[in-house]
């Protein structure tokens, strides 16, 4: 015991003063946050600033049914608006022209952001054609005209023609107000927009970072034993201990290792975050099963990898081969969307209970929504016989593949040394 | 062919690799405290052998025992191992490898680092310690290795080419500690290709080609048993007049001398010595070992 100890000890000095950990520890959270905070501003300010330095839009009417007049009651920017338009507020303003060459000359000095003509048979055909400046295909420049076009349309079409009241719900059908109702009964309205995103991105940011918690001690654990392949110390360690208490040791190591690193989150991130600005909206119980997940699928991977660095030559080959694993694990990544809507379909507790995306996938779905109890027992089940698996099959391969130095091990190779050892 | 109480014992071992045999029915014994060769050209099964006595891989056939009994981790404890295949974590410091890898040992920290720096002392790189091992020449690199192998004070010392890389002065510095631990009581198992140096430190020998033995036992049985009845002579004696004489060859002032069939050396020496000739030396020629090994690997394969 006191071997696996030493062990144990050693990975994790060397584990915590690596580099990439501290980054991981410190950085990585730091560069979450900081990225959503300057995506939301970025975008905003965008956002803003392609609307603000918008041109006005020049409209030729041959058809003769626009009220230009009515735009100030259109315009969002009027304070005794009635009719606000939907939509993002903008300040694009229509301006009428008689002559379609004025206003493309207009439009191709940069006066104008489009030109929209209306013919004489508008009011049969509906067709409005759309000139505006070569941009790019991303150009989203005529979109707010089109909108305010289509506004001040309907305004000037049916104004007069029907009721006040009628022509402020065509042209603003309805404002919604959102209530939330709990399991519980309980009915509130929506909170506000850092409430409503924080309780959608808290348990995400937690779920992602207990998610790269897994992936980087069971990674460091590939990574030392290739290298300790690499550079034959394996050979002396071997000589020395078993393969069973070196696995043990490296395993205790590394993983209290990142436990450090999830504790760490936890208490810098998830606590704050939960009390200070309520965002957290996981219970205890979500919580503690997630750490649970954590464990587990740390044990699961730690075993993989530790098999999967063995079978390299190199630390990079080793790496390349356990692609296979964490390619795998990763596909409740890509279907995030559809878990996060669906956390009880029949694709998230097929996914739960298949031992390599059982973590990632109880991980997502706790993040999400209480998940049943069986779920919970059949996904725990099969992540301990994986378990139980990984480890067994990856101190055999200490007794062969270890010591295996030269061309990269075929499948059926790689199967015999599971079988004879 | 027994030795004294054997501390390694193994006996009709076999060992396959999918269809190549690396060991085929090994049998020897290793008496404590004696240098052991273990001899035999590159890809013999010498490594294996090795691998096998450690238990990092297991004999399909056959049974090892240390001390008498299959080997335990207390048993483990008890060998130092340098492997071949040399390594050392390369980023770490000398003295904290030396430390951990002794550890693992079964020694206690204090223990390792104690013994760590009277070797490193010993081996004159104590200046080293702090320095990180990949900062260190191939042959300072070589001594932390073997170092390494000593740090936990076991009574089996099993050597593998221990030897490669260094110059003649750090061999000399090695020999006299191999020497030394030897004289000590330990048990020290050496694999090497320098046929001069087994010659100087091993008593006994066990040499494997192909998998099979081919040589054991007694080192001075095996020349006597492989040398041609031949004098190596030094003296002004013209040896074309000598009727008892086969055949002689003549290198520098040394002449190899081959008798005629059923010839007494005391015959030959009683004619050295009344032909009048000044006579500096006459002694029994013994084949080279690197001579026999040459033959016995040609006549095996």
């Amino acid at each position: 015991m006191s071997k696996v100890w030493a062990i144990a000890k050693r990975e994790f000095m060397v584990t915590v003063t690596r580099k990439g950990y501290l980054f991981t520890l410190f950085g990585l959270p730091l560069l979450m946050i900081g990225g959503l905070l300057a995506a939301s501003l970025l975008s905003r300010e965008t956002l803003r600033d392609s609307q603000a330095n918008q041109e006005p839009a020049g409209v030729v009417d041959r058809a003769r049914v626009l009220n230009f007049r009515l735009q100030a009651a259109t315009s969002p920017t009027g304070s005794t608006n009635p009719l606000p338009l939907p939509g993002p507020r903008v300040q694009s303003r229509l301006v009428a022209y008689d002559d379609l060459d004025k206003a493309l000359a207009d439009l191709r000095k940069g006066d104008l952001s489009a030109v929209f003509l209306l013919e004489a048979d508008y009011l049969q055909s509906g067709d409005i054609v759309v000139y505006a400046a070569e941009k790019g295909i991303f150009s989203q420049l005529t979109r707010t005209g089109r909108r305010h076009l289509s506004a001040l349309l309907r305004a000037s079409l049916t104004s007069g023609r029907l009721e006040e009241e009628a022509v402020a719900r065509i042209l603003t059908p309805g404002r919604f107000k959102e209530m939330q109702v709990s399991k519980q009964g309980r009915i509130q309205p929506e909170g506000n927009l850092l409430k409503r995103v924080g309780r959608f991105l808290g348990p995400f940011i937690m779920f992602f970072l207990l998610t790269i918690s897994i992936f980087m001690s069971s990674g460091y654990l590939l990574q030392g034993i290739a290298e300790e392949k690499q550079n034959r110390v394996i050979e002396i360690l071997l000589s020395s201990v078993t393969p069973t208490q070196l696995l043990m040791g490296k395993m205790m190591g590394l993983g209290a290792a990142g436990l450090l690193q999830v504790v760490f989150y936890v208490v810098l991130l998830v606590l704050p975050a939960s009390l200070i600005l309520t965002l957290m909206t996981l219970s205890p119980g979500q919580i503690l099963l997630s750490l649970m997940y954590v464990v587990l699928g740390y044990l699961l991977f730690a075993g993989l990898m530790a098999g999967t660095g063995l079978l390299g030559n190199t630390s990079q080959e080793s790496q390349q081969l356990s692609v296979i694993w964490t390619m795998t694990s990763m596909i409740p990544m890509f279907l995030v969307a559809s878990l996060m809507q669906q956390p009880h379909s029949w694709l998230a507790r097929s996914l739960s209970f298949f031992p390599l995306t059982a973590p990632v996938t109880m991980l997502l779905r706790l993040s999400t929504d209480e998940v049943p109890l069986v779920d919970v027992l059949v996904s725990t089940a099969v992540l301990i016989l994986g378990i139980f698996l990984a480890v067994k099959g990856a101190s055999r391969l200490f007794r062969t593949a270890s010591l295996m130095y030269g061309k990269r091990p075929r499948l059926g190779e790689i199967f015999r040394w599971l079988k004879e050892a | 062919m027994v030795a004294p109480d054997a501390i390694v014992s193994v006996q009709d071992v076999s060992k396959n690799f999918r269809s190549v045999v690396a060991v085929d029915r090994a049998s020897f014994e290793i008496g404590s405290g004696e240098i052991f060769g273990l001899l035999g050209p590159n890809g013999a099964g010498k490594t294996t052998l090795i691998r096998l006595i450690l238990d990092l891989i297991r004999p399909d056939a056959g049974t090892i025992e240390i001390q008498g009994q299959p080997l335990t981790e207390a048993g483990k404890n008890r060998i130092g191992y340098l492997p071949e295949e040399r390594g050392l974590y390369s980023r770490q410091k000398v003295l904290a490898v030396l430390e951990y890898l002794g550890t693992l040992k079964g020694v206690s920290r204090e223990r390792a680092r104690g013994n760590a720096r009277d070797w490193l002392r010993r081996l004159e790189i104590d200046d080293l310690r702090n320095r990180p091992v990949q900062e260190l020449s191939k042959g300072n690199q070589q001594k932390v290795q073997f170092i390494a192998t000593v740090v936990s004070d076991p009574e089996i010392l099993i050597l593998d080419e221990p030897f490669t890389g260094l110059d003649p002065i750090n061999v000399d510095l090695l020999v006299r500690s191999i020497q030394e631990l030897a004289a000590e009581g330990k048990t020290v198992v050496l694999s090497v290709h320098q046929m001069s140096l087994v010659e100087s430190l091993c008593r006994r020998v066990f040499m494997i080609n192909r998998g099979r033995q081919v040589l054991y036992g007694d080192l001075e049985d095996i020349q006597n048993r492989h040398s041609e009845p031949s004098f190596l002579v030094r003296s002004g004696a013209d040896y074309r007049t000598c009727e008892l004489i086969d055949r002689f060859s003549s290198r520098n002032a040394e002449t190899t001398i081959y008798l005629k069939q059923g010839v007494e050396p005391a015959r030959f020496l009683r004619w050295l010595l009344e032909s009048g000739a000044e006579v500096e030396s006459f002694q029994r020629a013994r084949t080279p070992l690197d001579e026999i090994f040459i033959r016995v690997v040609r006549d095996s394969s």
